[in-house]
Formats: C-alpha cells, structure tokens, sequence
C-alpha cells in the first residue's frame, strides 16, 4: 500500500480527526445552503447538492455569508450530523468560531492544492495539533484488503 | 493574545462558569483569527432564536440542550456600556394561523425574551437593526450577528464590526470586549477588488443585483465601487445584503458615500488597482436572470421586506396595494420589525395592506419559519438565493412594483 499523500497547513481549530473525504473546489454558507438535521447540502446547484457531510472531512475554499454559520454547526454537532473535520484555503472568521465552539477541528493555508490532491471518497486524517493532512487515495483503499471501506 | 488582569481572572473562573466560557469563546477565537488583544464593544446584535423547524426532524434532546444555553445567557445582565438588540428568531410572537408556527417553539421563545429584557437585551427581533434604532456612529466598535447588517454598519455607517455568530456576539454582550482583528483594525478596511459600474441603478433590487454580481466575484475580499450615486438607505441595505449572500463580504466601499472613503483612492489607500470589473447594463440584466427560474407563470407567494422593511418600503407598498386585492391563492408577505410595523399600524398602512390580503409579519420571514412555497417573487436577493434551496422553491427577483403585480393577478407577469 502506498504511502498517504501529506500536506501541510496551520492547524487552525486544534483537535484531530479522520473519515471520508467530501470535496468542492467551492465555498459554502451553512446558513440556507445546508440541512444540520440531515447533514446534507440543499443549495441548488452547488456541487455538493444532496452531499451529507455528516462525519466526513469537509474540504471546500471557505464558507461563507452568514452568522448562522455557527449555530447550524451546533444544531450539527447535536444531531450527530456535524462534518469531522474542516478543511479550508481560507479561514472565515464564523467557520473558525463554529469549529471552536463545536470542537471540530480546522486546517487551513495550506501548501499544496486540495483540490489537486484531496478527491471525495479518499481517507484523510486531519491532525491540526500539527497542521499535517494525510490522504489515502480511495483507489489505494479499494486495492487493499486491510484499508478502509470508503463507503458511506 | 495579551490579556489584562481582570481579563485572565474572569478566563479562570473570578465571575462563574458561563462567563468563564465566554472568555474561552473570544481569547480562543481571537487567537485563531491573530488578534493580539480584546477591546472594548460597545454596541451589539445577537442571536436568540429557538431552533424550530430551522432543525426540522431533530430530537427533543437537540432542541432542549440549544435553548438551554440560550437561557443561561440571558442569566447574566448584558455589559452596561453596550446597545445590545436582538436578531430575528424563526418564530413570531404575533397570532398567525401557520402551522410552521409552532406554539410550543413561541412559548420558548416568548420565556427567552422574558429573559432576555431582564438581562438588557432590547428585543428587536431583525435583520436591520440599523432601521430600528441601533445606529451605531464611525468607528463605534460592535459586534454583530447577521452579516447583510454587518455590511451595512461597516460600508454605509463607518462602524467597525466583524461578522459575529450567536457565542461572540453573546459572550461580547456580556463581558464587553471582542477579539480585535480584521475589519476592527485600519489596515484591514482597505479595498481588494475594484468595481466600475456603468449601469443605471433605479431601484433598491437593482442595487441588489450589484451586490450578488460583486459578492460572487468578491469572495472574503473588500470590493469598492466607483461611478455610482449615492444610494437610498433601503438600496444600501439592498446592496449590503445581497454581497454577504454570494459572497463572505465584510465590508465594502462605495467611492464618496462611505465615510472613510470619499474617493477610490481613500478606499484603496492610494494604492488603486489598474485591473476592474465593469458592472454594465447587460450585467444587470444577467444577474437578475440567475435568480429567475420559473418553469411556469403561476405563483403562491409573494415575499417583500428582505432585509426588514423600511416604513418608506411599506409606505410605498401600501400606496401600490390601495383598494385592490391579493389574487386568490397568494400570500403577499412584507416582513419587518415589531417596532417598524407599530408606525405602519399608526400611520393606517397596516390596515390597507390587510384589507387587500397582505400581512406584515414581524420577528421573522416566511424563509426563516419554512413556510411552504413553491413559485415566489421577491424585491430581495438575498431571499430569492436562500429561498431555493430552503424552501425548495422556484424563486423570480424582480423589482418591488412587479412583484406587487404579480401578487394582484396571481402570476408573474413580467417587468413591463
């Protein structure tokens, strides 16, 4: 099995945390764009439409828009349905308080490309004690016997 | 970050748990965001909502453990140098025979503003506080929750507040210091992207459609914009609102309005950008067009007053409905502030716009509540953006004097 793809950012909310990548060269408003009972993305045409973040690693540009964000995080957290981990180019100031409020770890200014590297259903661990991200490609994870189920 | 004594004392415990934990909120914050100290606040808009169907479905448990921290916020007596008003909710405390209403959720809510008045807060329960009284002065540091008014405080008031979510803004109430970074600090208010506008802007959802074209291309960013007149105070809260909905906009400039910048190169700090985006007439005509999707002529619902409206909005939209009637089928909604709809009840507005079959709806807005929908047209972009995805429905922005139009026959019937 090949090694994990690393890249490295500011562990921006600090915490640790790993599962299912979910990935849009976007940016997202929790408020109206996002369901937090059922973790899904509602917003007409975004990328994500239909998408559940719940317990995935959310890697978008940065939300965006509205101070609901972190009371949608809240309600999120409280329904279990709260996304494991951010990962953002851009730190948006109400993405950062929810993460705090919520615990929910959050890398941003990284140096290399997400997008590039990340893709939806690969497994990355986010480690922003250390502003380290490693990614395990899903192709990787379907090869081998002993890696994670990628499903849902 | 640098704290004082009393500061620290309270981070540790000196004034109980909960101020303790708001202490955490705004050092923990602060440090992410690279503030290097707190500052005095002195002007605040927080969020006090119970969740009702904004978490559809959710357990009991969720729902209780959410207002419960509300509750024990509005335990302790708000800061006394700070204005603190009160953000829509998702209920209305008014009589209204919507199932959406939930009475349960208004009896929790009505017990919070018990609370809430108690401790100082001022129950203003809208999205433009700046219409109701809280008009914060340049360079009055505050801390405000809902970023279309964070936009307006910042672009058209020369007020300093960061976008503030329902802890900070909390936490700031009641301690009265917020994290200094972004937009509270000089070199932070300067102009990112520069925008000429070449269009003819006649109306407050025009001005909107600016602000959703410069927000989409904006991003976190500070767009100024040259070339423009100085607008109305309700094509300003158009312009503001529809740059925090496409885009995380905090602030923006428009070049001889907005008090620190009389002209481009003040908003740019001398440093103006060669490159510019024009926003031109065939702009505006397009950015309507992306809030136009109609798959049909017919319509149910008809939503004015996004932001709040303005007593010269209802004023105007009284005049338009004037012996006439709603068309059957349709609810005509103009939202705005309790206290806004207590001079339209004064001034007989209130009374024309009933009897034509329209409703003012105060605390909230039909998007808030979920109020089914599935064809409206509204004067506010930031409604038609949210509307599609919250409500579900297929949304038409038009101008207000259409949007009454269509609310009279029942269908959208174009501009003309």
């Amino acid at each position: 099995m090949s090694k994990p793809v690393r890249i490295n950012g500011r562990g921006v909310v600090k915490g640790r945390a790993e599962g299912i990548a979910l990935v849009a060269d976007a940016t997202l408003s929790f408020w109206g764009e996002v369901d937090p009972v059922t973790g899904r993305v509602i917003s007409v045409g975004h990328p994500l439409q239909g998408e559940s973040f719940a317990g995935r690693v959310l890697v978008i540009r940065s939300t965006r828009g509205s101070s609901a964000t972190p009371m949608i995080l809240k309600l999120a957290k409280l329904e279990g349905k709260a996304p494991a981990a951010l990962v953002n180019l851009e730190v948006d100031a109400l993405a950062a308080l929810g993460c705090i409020v919520n615990r929910i770890p959050m890398v941003a200014d990284l140096d290399q490309d997400p997008f590039t590297l990340i893709a939806t259903g690969d497994y990355v661990v986010v480690d922003a004690d250390r502003g380290v991200i490693l990614v395990t490609k899903a192709s990787v994870l379907c090869d081998s016997p002993a890696g994670h189920s990628p499903g849902r | 970050m640098d704290l004082t004594k009393e500061q620290q004392d309270i981070l540790e415990g000196s004034r109980g748990e909960f101020l303790a934990q708001c202490m955490r909120w705004l050092v923990e914050w602060g440090e992410v965001m690279r503030a290097r100290r707190l500052v005095a606040v002195d002007n605040t808009h927080v969020l006090l909502p119970v969740p009702n169907l904004m978490a559809r479905g959710a357990s009991r448990t969720t729902m209780e453990r959410y207002v419960a921290e509300l509750r024990e916020a509005c335990r302790h007596p708000t800061h006394p140098r700070c204005y603190c008003t009160v953000h829509t909710a998702f209920v209305t405390l008014d009589d209204l025979d919507v199932p959406e209403n939930d009475p349960e959720q208004v009896q929790a809510q009505r017990e919070l503003v018990g609370l809430a008045v108690a401790s100082g807060f001022i129950p203003t329960f809208t999205c433009a506080p700046y219409l109701v009284g809280n008009v914060p002065l340049r360079g009055e540091v505050c801390a405000w929750t809902e970023s279309s008014a964070v936009v307006y405080a910042n672009s058209i008031l020369g007020a300093r507040t960061t976008r503030h979510g329902t802890e900070s803004a909390i936490a700031a109430s009641l301690l009265g210091w917020v994290p200094e970074f972004g937009v509270l600090l000089d070199e932070n208010r300067k102009g990112s992207l520069r925008i000429e506008v070449t269009a003819a802007l006649d109306s407050p959802t025009d001005w909107g459609a600016l602000g959703y074209f410069a927000g989409r291309i904006a991003g976190l960013g500070i767009p100024v914009f040259n070339g423009v007149r100085r607008p109305s105070q309700d094509e300003a809260k158009q312009l503001c609102a529809a740059l925090a909905t496409s885009g995380g906009v905090t602030m923006c400039h428009i070049a001889g309005v907005t008090p620190e910048a009389p002209s481009p190169g003040a908003a740019f700090r001398e440093e103006v950008p060669t490159d510019f985006t024009v926003f031109s007439d065939t702009s505006l005509r397009e950015t309507y067009q992306l809030l136009r999707n109609p798959t049909g002529d017919e319509i149910d619902s008809v939503i004015l007053g996004c932001p709040h409206a303005s007593i010269r909005e209802i004023a105007q939209i009284a005049a338009l409905l004037k012996g006439r009637k709603v068309a059957e089928g349709v609810s005509l909604w103009i939202n705005a502030a309790r206290a806004t709809k207590a001079s339209a009840d004064f001034m007989g507005y209130t009374a024309i716009i009933e009897a034509a079959g329209g409703r003012i709806l105060c605390d909230t807005c039909p998007t808030n509540m979920r109020v089914p929908a599935r064809r409206i047209v509204t004067d506010g972009f930031k409604q038609a953006h949210y509307a599609r995805g919250m409500l579900g429905a297929e949304v038409i922005v038009a101008q207000t004097e259409p949007c009454i139009r269509a609310a009279l026959h029942g269908r959208w019937i174009g501009n003309e």
